[in-house]
């Protein structure tokens, strides 16, 4: 019998605040492309895509994305996973409500990091929340979760309220170390050090493929001795998704107490624990695509500097990426 | 990890020998606050490290840098790096960790430095 393929896919990838590329940025990649194009033969969609993945990186012709924290896992055509109700879940749930229209069941497992608005604020928009065919169980290692989403939902805030949501929507309370079993997927929580506290997962299937997903999390120079226990949470993961949203001397620096990590720490402890691959993600919202994949290739490059035994691959999360595990 | 200790009129020069990384950053963050106790207590507003032994650091290693210059804050001993390789030349700058620390080429105050 073949596994279920585990698929993962971005649909926010940017930390803090959502951000989109002004026209004037779109306008400045066609100008480039079209001048670096010159006097390439060019003649249908298939040789400008061709040339595309030839000859321009991806910051050429592509962007990262600016909608926030929101990660689907795909295992099997039955209950929806997905980390956190960033901006991009509003996406997400257009595509889909798409799926359950054509027979997919409408049930949806939400595992929330915390409730710090760029990981909540796509649930008021969330289309399936707004169907009462939906059943909606948020996961959470927060008490105060249930009270966070509603409050977003206050009419200072919303002009639909909470109690409107057509869907069943139910609250389950996760301890931290503790595994537990969702629709196939072995689900467990790690604490992190973020304001007001956040939570890593870490999912497992079946056929021993597993994926962490560690956002929101400070390793402070003060307290190194404690990564040993995010090496074991990543262990020989097959992938980790990591907040990566500064530089290293900018996390331990100007940007200390933020709540956040950078690219070289989640390279070295991916390292450590012998996962295979790393995607960079929660991007700054002051980066633009050109930053952000200086930053990759920076990564990159750590990486091999770095490297003691078998290679990790560096991947940079951007909107619209699928990871086939 | 092998480490000597220098001492110039105007400085302190801690040179450490070998790999920084996950199994030696602890040895190597307590030769360095060793340094800087050394520099205050010897009247030495700087204290130098000497990379050129060092082939390559890990983000732990240059996390210990940072506890190192926030001692020196405290202690008024300035911390400066010197003479690294290529290879910790790209980690510096990969890590923006030279927008952080003064970098110089050679080790200044040293015998045949640069300053």
């Amino acid at each position: 019998m073949t596994a279920d393929p585990l698929l993962v896919r971005f649909w926010g990838t940017r930390g803090v605040v959502p951000v989109a590329s002004t026209a004037r940025e779109v306008r400045a990649k066609i100008a480039n492309a079209l001048v670096v194009a010159r006097g390439a033969s060019i003649a249908s969609f298939e040789d400008a895509a061709r040339f595309i993945d030839e000859e321009l990186d991806f910051a050429a012709t592509a962007t990262y994305g600016g909608a926030t924290s929101c990660v689907e896992i795909e295992s099997g055509d039955d209950a929806f996973f997905v980390c956190d109700m960033g901006s991009g879940l509003q996406q997400f749930g257009r595509e889909a409500m798409g799926l359950c229209r054509r027979g997919r069941p409408a049930k949806f497992n939400v595992f929330l990091s915390h409730m710090h608005w760029d990981h909540i604020m796509g649930f008021p928009s969330f289309l399936p929340a707004q169907d009462d065919a939906s059943t909606i169980i948020i996961h959470s290692c927060h008490p105060d979760a249930e009270d966070a989403l509603r409050r977003q939902q206050d009419e200072i805030f919303s002009a639909v309220p909470f109690e409107a949501m057509a869907a069943t929507i139910s609250f389950v309370a996760v301890r931290p170390g503790e595994e537990i079993e969702v629709d196939g997927l072995r689900v467990t929580a790690m604490q992190q050090d973020h304001p007001h506290g956040s939570f890593g997962y870490r999912f497992g299937d079946a056929a021993g493929r597993s994926v962490v997903y560690s956002t929101d999390s400070e390793h402070r120079i003060d307290d190194m001795a404690r990564e040993d226990a995010f090496t074991a949470f990543f262990r020989e993961a097959d992938l980790v998704i990591c907040d990566t949203m500064y530089s290293l001397a900018a996390s331990n620096m100007a940007k200390e107490d933020r709540g956040h990590s950078s690219n070289l720490v989640a390279i070295d402890l991916c390292r450590e624990a012998g996962a295979r691959r790393l995607a960079l993600f929660h991007h700054d919202p002051f980066h633009d695509d050109e930053a952000i994949q200086r930053m990759h290739e920076d990564s990159i490059r750590y990486e091999k500097l770095t490297r003691g035994g078998f290679p990790l691959d560096v991947l940079c999360a951007y909107d619209g990426l699928e990871i086939l595990l | 990890m092998e480490v000597t200790y220098g001492l110039s009129p105007e400085a302190v020069i801690v040179a450490p020998v070998g790999r920084v990384d996950e199994a030696t950053w602890e040895k190597f963050g307590a030769h360095l606050s060793r340094g800087v106790e050394e520099a205050a207590s010897q009247s030495r507003p700087t204290m130098i490290i000497d990379l050129s032994g060092i082939e390559y650091m890990s983000s732990r290693g240059l996390r210990a840098l940072t506890v190192a210059k926030q001692e020196g804050v405290g202690a008024g001993v300035s911390v400066r790096l010197a003479a690294p390789n290529d290879i910790m030349r790209e980690i510096l700058a990969i890590s923006r960790y030279d927008r952080l620390f003064a970098v110089d080429e050679t080790v200044p105050f040293a015998e045949g430095g640069g300053a």
